[in-house]
């Protein structure tokens, strides 16, 4: 009797470890939409399904504020600027154009005046409906100079248009504005700066209602409610009620801890806007934990394609493979440069013999195959990324090069030889400050993948790093807070604000952006002695930082229409990798989408860096109501 | 009875109290990442931070800042009572979206009760019964794999065969019961099972071992020897008496639902309270971490303090007097 029970227990389970096995071997059949495959023409229709795991607002989606690069993807949908990009990919993604101007305008008054046409049948999403005028702008400009709205990258106005300095207690008319009419807006400015126009293409500046931007009083308040100018908008919008502020509640549409679901703006002009096809009927973006569940779902078909979440390993490794999805893996460039950086106030980093030894030596293959492999990026030859070059200085730039990029120790131990921290003259970095040099890292894959190889690469010239690894947040402020003198990191990475040089060389390399707190220039170049008093840090005797402020300067005076912009800013990438050496670049990032086969026509915007939301065409039959 | 629930409601604040003053010193006094830098943007110059502190209400003292969080808990704030502040991270009261997630983690929480105890009790019971059956086995081997097996594991293996592979089951997400009945329950099922499956396992266990005991009692000697029928004799008996250490668990383990359906919630995408905490602490949206915790510490003890309740009907030998 035993032994019968026995044997039928083990049949049973026999039979469903069977059943399992076969299940998991089986092919797996697409299921939900009607997909016709990737190939074909752009239609209009349907709803553009996709998700992501979180979506890290830091402003509250307040166009005013919100400093993430995945919002400004978003924002292309709805807040149009005076000049904008065609949110297409690669160089051509990365020009400007005009947008609700008529035009580019070339400055005058050396460079200070900006006068702006805005064209004709421009207007407001429900509820406002009415047109977008001059004074619509100037007031965004109001909100961005009011310390409580709390304008993130609001340091690109202050001091640059005349009137604005960030310490306004609330919106308030700014004097180097003007608004003769309701369709010219007139920018003065106190410096030439070049770069300006970029600066107008950031969605802070977009036209703001004031009769509901008013009831906006704090940093975040107006992301749940913004009334569009541009093709899409929230859904529920034509239902607030905006009588008061009172009355005004956040949207449906929009919940920034679950989703976000955007319909047409009725009172979108087309005509108007040659930069988006606004092919869909609407956006749906919902938030979803599980970063395996989105990426299955893209698989299935129930999403249209990811958004601002990297695919698994082995996710991408099918796609990879399998010639049948391989062309539903999009691989673009991401504008962004990885690096370690190198502390010149602290030895043997602030001896430059050594920084340009740790670039000789550093196995940038092995870091790129510990990042993915080809997909997740170009091994990185100097600070900027070719494409906010205009391609004027590409990876063929490689002054620490070395065959495969696996490192030079040869060259890298005759640099150190010429170094003061090499007393013996082996090559190897052999004074007590060579030893236990703190390294910050991230605490998560692939920064603890690469930390190893950078670890061994510099052992080879007898630099020893004792790696601290840390959540995302904490290594930033960390290495941010100057008075810690971190002496090298791993966990930085800098990607374009906009498509001009200024927004990497400007930001993290001149003194002016040198804070206590929040420091972006890790390297410390352009430290003045002033400031090394105000930080309370050490430095070495005789020490003096490298500097290019002057060659920042210099390429600010040119205008953005002018060619010899780009190249100036190429020349001062050259010095920055031959002179100053503040990093070891390794990596130029990609950015990685997949899509389902809904998706008819994938197109990438260059701007944001993620997948251009305003220029994809799907072939479902998916509505999403208003 | 009555002075009874009393006392223990009073207890229920002094431990929400303790909680919250435990997770602030956490969260305020030993954070790795300063939280107004976190959402001051990638440049935080020291103005925005300041401002961003300001707004936030963390340029008060620490100590002032905890006060101050406990006056609004219990009398209150500009959102309403019970006073929940704001979240960092959306900018927007915590109250109204920590109501609709409550409700979210609450259906999955007493779904998922109502599937173990249905599974669990009677697999245990079955499984007292019929002891070292062909059944008993099968029940125990049952606990033993579902005991073993980590909720995010079967979860996973769950959505990837039952969705993915034979497209049997809805894909992940909550869909509403006013939206749509068929389709909530279609999407609630599997996180049910997949939630209860560990939970059942145990129930099973536990109800087994503690019928066989009752079952061994002298009362049920005589029970069956008065000539009630063996049903009667198992449920009426047997069981209630057993089910005593089952509902001291089931008070625990329902009330910790509230706040740790984390891995459940993450995996099937349904956006609970746990799922919201998690996210919050990555986030650094620190009230929205106070607040979960409060009201997963005010679930757990009062739902321990009903199961205490529901112990003097049980038990009748039981009086809070």
């Amino acid at each position: 009797m035993m032994g019968n029970n026995r044997r039928k227990l083990s049949m049973v389970g026999l039979a469903l470890v069977v059943t399992l096995l076969a299940a998991a071997c089986s092919s797996n059949k697409n299921s939900g939409t009607t997909n016709q495959g990737g190939a074909g023409t752009a239609q209009k229709g349907g709803v553009y399904r996709t998700a992501l795991s979180d979506f890290g607002f830091t402003g509250g989606f307040d166009p005013t504020g919100e400093y993430l690069g995945l919002a400004w993807d978003m924002f292309s949908t709805m807040a149009r600027t005076l000049v904008s990009y065609k949110f297409v990919a690669g160089a051509d993604g990365n020009k400007l154009n005009p947008d609700l101007a008529t035009d580019l305008p070339t400055p005058t008054d050396n460079g200070l005046t900006y006068t702006f046409k805005l064209k004709p049948n421009l207007k407001f999403s429900p509820p406002v409906n009415r047109a977008i005028t001059s004074k619509d702008i100037e007031y965004a400009f109001e909100r961005i100079n009011a310390k409580p709205l709390v304008a993130q990258y609001g340091f690109y106005y202050y001091g640059v248009i005349k009137g604005m300095d960030g310490n306004a207690t609330a919106p308030a008319p700014i004097s180097g504005i003007e608004t003769p009419n309701d369709s010219t807006i007139v920018f003065h400015l106190t410096k030439p700066t070049g770069d300006f126009l970029y600066r107008l293409a950031l969605p802070a500046t977009a036209p703001v209602p004031q009769e509901v931007g008013k009831c906006a009083t704090k940093a975040g308040d107006y992301g749940r409610y913004i009334i569009s100018s541009g093709p899409y908008m929230f859904q529920g919008l034509d239902k607030l009620t905006v009588s008061s502020c009172a009355a005004i509640k956040p949207v449906a549409g929009f919940d920034p801890t679950k989703k976000m679901y955007l319909v047409r703006n009725p009172n979108w002009d087309a005509a108007s806007d040659s930069l988006r096809h606004a092919y869909v009927d609407g956006i749906k973006i919902d938030v979803d934990s599980n970063v395996d569940d989105i990426f299955n779902k893209v698989q299935s078909g129930a999403l249209d394609g990811s958004l601002g979440d990297q695919p698994p390993k082995t996710i991408l490794r099918q796609y990879l493979t399998d010639q049948n999805k391989k062309k539903y893996l999009h691989v673009d460039s991401g504008d962004r440069t990885w690096y370690v950086f190198l502390n010149t106030t602290t030895p043997p980093f602030d001896d430059l013999h050594v920084r340009k030894a740790a670039n000789y030596v550093m196995d940038k293959a092995a870091i790129a195959q510990a990042w993915g492999g080809s997909t997740s990026g170009q091994v990185a030859t100097h600070i900027m990324p070719p494409t906010v070059l205009s391609d004027q200085l590409g990876a063929d730039f490689d002054p620490y090069g070395s065959p495969d990029h696996t490192g030079d120790v040869a060259k890298a131990m005759a640099e150190m030889k010429q170094s003061k921290y090499d007393t013996n003259k082996d090559g190897k970095c052999d004074a007590p400050a060579c030893r236990g040099l703190v390294m910050v890292n991230r605490n998560v894959a692939p920064w603890t993948d690469t930390e190893p190889v950078v670890v061994t690469s510099l052992a080879k010239i007898g630099i020893q790093v004792k790696p601290r690894e840390l959540a995302r947040g904490a290594a930033y402020q960390t290495t941010q807070t100057i008075k810690n003198q971190i002496p090298v990191g791993l966990n930085a990475g800098w990607g374009k604000d906009y498509p001009d040089a200024f927004s990497f060389a400007g930001s993290i390399f001149s003194s002016a952006d040198l804070v206590a707190t929040g420091n972006p220039n890790y390297a410390m170049i352009g430290t003045t002695p002033a400031q090394v008093k105000d930080f309370g840090i050490k430095v070495p005797p005789g020490w003096v930082a490298p500097t290019v402020d002057s060659d920042i300067d210099n390429c600010q005076k040119i205008p953005a229409t002018d060619p010899t912009r780009v190249t100036c800013w190429a020349a001062l990438d050259k010095k920055l990798m031959n002179e100053i050496v503040p990093w070891v670049p390794y990596l130029w990032a990609n950015v990685t989408t997949l899509t389902a086969p809904s998706v008819t026509h994938y197109e990438f915007d260059q701007f944001s860096a993620e997948p251009s939301l305003v220029n994809i065409a799907v072939n479902n039959k998916e509505k999403l109501g208003s | 009875m009555w002075r009874y629930i009393l006392r223990r409601l009073m207890w229920v604040i002094v431990v929400l109290l303790v909680i919250t003053l435990i997770t602030f010193v956490i969260f305020f006094v030993m954070p790795s990442v300063d939280p107004a830098v976190a959402f001051a943007g990638r440049q935080p110059t020291p103005e925005i931070v300041a401002e961003v502190k300001r707004q936030f209400g963390l340029d008060h003292p620490v100590w002032e800042q905890y006060l101050l969080f406990v006056r609004h808990l219990f009398l209150g704030d500009r959102y309403g009572w019970p006073g929940l502040g704001f979240s960092f991270a959306s900018r927007s009261a915590i109250k109204p979206e920590l109501f609709s997630r409550f409700l979210i983690t609450a259906q999955l929480a007493v779904g998922a009760a109502l599937v173990w105890l249905s599974i669990g009790i009677p697999i245990g019971v079955a499984s007292a019964v019929r002891r070292r059956s062909l059944l008993d086995r099968a029940a125990m081997a049952f606990a033993l794999f579902f005991v073993s097996m980590p909720v995010f594991l079967l979860g996973l293996l769950a959505l990837w065969l039952l969705w993915f592979k034979w497209h049997l089951t809805p894909g992940t997400g909550y869909i509403s019961v006013g939206t749509n009945f068929g389709s909530w329950l279609g999407h609630m099922i599997l996180p049910w099972f997949v939630l209860a499956m560990l939970f059942a396992a145990f129930y099973a266990r536990m109800t087994r071992g503690n019928l066989i005991e009752t079952m061994a009692q002298d009362y049920i000697r005589t029970a069956r020897v008065k000539g009630l029928p063996e049903w009667k004799v198992i449920l009426k008996h047997g069981l209630r008496a057993s089910l005593t250490p089952v509902v001291t668990m089931f008070g625990m383990d329902l009330g910790s639902l509230f706040g740790t359906a984390v891995v459940t919630e993450s995996v099937f995408n349904l956006q609970g309270m746990g799922q919201w905490a998690i996210i919050s602490v990555f986030a650094g949206d620190i009230p929205t971490v106070l607040a979960v915790v409060s009201v997963t510490a005010v679930a757990i003890a009062l739902c321990n303090l009903i199961v205490d309740v529901l112990y003097a009907y049980l038990d009748p030998r039981v009086r809070y007097s």
